[in-house]
């Protein structure tokens, strides 16, 4: 697929999301609003009850920051709703069309993926700008010109990573009717394995030293390290190499279940 | 009533017929509910290993609040949620006529024709979670305070119910309501952490104008402090007027109703 293709696809995408501007900003306000209050709630009545001033790592400030920089990361890697639309495409048999089109189907998608993405990019731009200076100065957290310019690649990985993960079970849809809870498990396990709801520091030795080894931890823990100023130069690019080497092998494994797939599917609705 | 009763036995016969249609996505749901409560159970358990307390609660405390919430979210995907999920659809397509021209209430109707069985078996699997809990405490739970918690999940189930429906019933005059959808699903997260660890002002706005701690916090309070006559009013009252509110809602995005396919 030619780089102008794939580049119209994603602005038709963001076009098309962003006719909806009511949704838009109701979803936005009340996540924000939602999330800080649970946020600051829960991690003030920790350490307050604790009696701590170092949890996992983390003073106060630092885990607010991390918490609220998880949740804006997170957003961009999960890239939008368009987690069900290949198996709804299946299910409908609108996958008919985009197989006699001259461009693979799963790059199409990844490039409508991409276009969903643009909203939540500048939604949570946005919110940054509103909650970094609610939060306070942290000693175990810093976010830093060159922290922020060393994470933008790594999201971009992360997202591809995400979406890679998110092809199997939306593929099962030639086989079952109806995989929209496979979608909602995947979220679930990447949302806890991954530090998108609590910083992986906080987990058992044990545990920490067995989710090192996941692709879960390249989705949100360590993008929001790396915005964090927790991760250094070295750190970071093998981080991104791991990660990108994660992308191939699940991207690998992806391609014999589409074949399978591919030859079993009927067109059903055409 | 009993014409009521009769016609939701018929919605159970049909619902549990057609779910054993699509038996792969039966299992799927009961997989994706079980890691659902895994994560919550887990959540909470990573948390007890940095505090003793959260929210005046303890470990044992928190692990029935926990299921408590469970119960309910297995409750209302069972009973209401294929319903809520199709109300905007039924209104954008004008498939609402069907409902609201037949001899019964179309908001009874249209919340609980679909039941979904194959949630019903996670409503088993998050009762047993919950009974485990009750059943590992080590204090003393009184039997008038366990059955006013239970009572008062099965009213938190239709607060949370008609807090949806708030969120749900705009689309009449919108077309498209799924901001707002999203919006409520986001605020849920306040009721799954325990009330007390919200600053006064916020939890006097979550037990009155936007009444989340009131689904599960509050009745896990009663099961710990005994039931407070006050405080169980203002639960019950506060549905009440939530219920009325929500009815007259209904009604009047029924007059403004206008049929799509006429």
């Amino acid at each position: 697929m030619s780089l102008s293709l794939f580049f119209h696809l994603v602005n038709l995408e963001s076009r098309k999301l962003m006719s909806y501007r009511v949704d838009f900003w109701i979803t936005m306000l009340v996540n924000l609003v939602v999330n800080l209050v649970v946020l600051w709630a829960l991690w003030t009545a920790i350490f307050a009850e604790s009696g701590a001033e170092i949890v996992g790592g983390w003073d106060l400030p630092g885990i607010l920051a991390y918490g609220v920089m998880v949740f804006l990361t997170g957003r961009i890697v999960r890239g939008g709703d368009l987690q069900m639309t290949i198996s709804t495409d299946i299910y409908d048999g609108a996958l008919s069309r985009y197989l006699l089109y001259p461009r693979h189907y799963a790059i199409t998608k990844y490039a409508q993926q991409v276009g969903n993405v643009m909203p939540d990019l500048f939604q949570s731009v946005l919110m940054g700008l509103v909650a970094i200076p609610v939060l306070g100065l942290s000693t175990t957290a810093t976010v830093t010109p060159l922290s922020v310019a060393m994470v933008i690649p790594t999201i971009l990985v992360a997202h591809l990573l995400f979406f890679l993960m998110s092809l199997i079970p939306q593929y099962i849809a030639f086989w079952a009717d109806n995989v929209w809870s496979l979608s909602v498990l995947l979220r679930f396990v990447t949302m806890l394995l991954g530090g998108a709801m609590l910083p992986l520091s906080l987990f058992p030795d044990q545990v920490q030293q067995v989710l090192r080894w996941l692709p879960f931890v390249y989705l949100f823990e360590f993008p929001t390290l790396v915005v964090l100023g927790k991760v250094d130069f070295t750190q970071w690019y093998i981080g991104i190499g791991t990660c990108l080497l994660w992308c191939l092998v699940i991207g690998t494994l992806s391609v014999p279940v589409w074949r399978r797939g591919d030859l079993r599917y009927t067109g059903v609705g055409i | 009533m009993v014409r009521y009763l009769r016609l939701y036995l018929h919605f159970l016969r049909f619902s549990f017929s057609r779910s054993l249609e699509y038996r792969m996505d039966f299992w799927f749901r009961i997989v994706m509910d079980c890691m659902f409560y895994a994560v919550e159970l887990i959540f909470f358990t990573v948390l007890y290993q940095h505090t003793d307390l959260l929210g005046g609660w303890n470990y044992d405390q928190v692990l029935i609040f926990v299921a408590g919430y469970l119960v309910i979210d297995a409750i209302h995907m069972t009973v209401f949620s294929n319903n809520l999920w199709w109300l905007p659809i039924y209104v954008n397509k004008g498939d609402l006529d069907y409902y609201i021209v037949r001899p019964v209430s179309s908001l009874f109707f249209l919340s609980l024709r679909d039941f979904a069985a194959n949630s019903f078996l996670n409503l088993v699997i998050a009762g047993g979670i919950l009974a485990w809990a009750i059943l590992r405490y080590p204090g003393e739970l009184g039997t008038s305070n366990l059955l006013w918690f239970l009572f008062l999940i099965l009213n938190g189930n239709f607060l949370h119910y008609i807090l949806q429906m708030y969120f749900m019933i705009p689309v009449f005059w919108t077309h498209t309501n799924r901001g707002l959808v999203m919006a409520f699903f986001s605020a849920t997260k306040l009721m799954e952490r325990p009330d007390r660890i919200y600053p006064k002002w916020t939890r006097r706005i979550l037990m009155t104008i936007f009444p989340v701690l009131l689904v599960i916090a509050l009745p896990a309070r009663v099961l710990f402090d005994g039931p407070d006559p006050l405080l169980i009013a203002q639960i019950l009252g506060v549905t009440a007027i939530a219920f009325l509110g929500m009815r007259a809602f209904w009604n009047l995005a029924l007059r403004n109703y206008s049929s799509a396919s006429s």
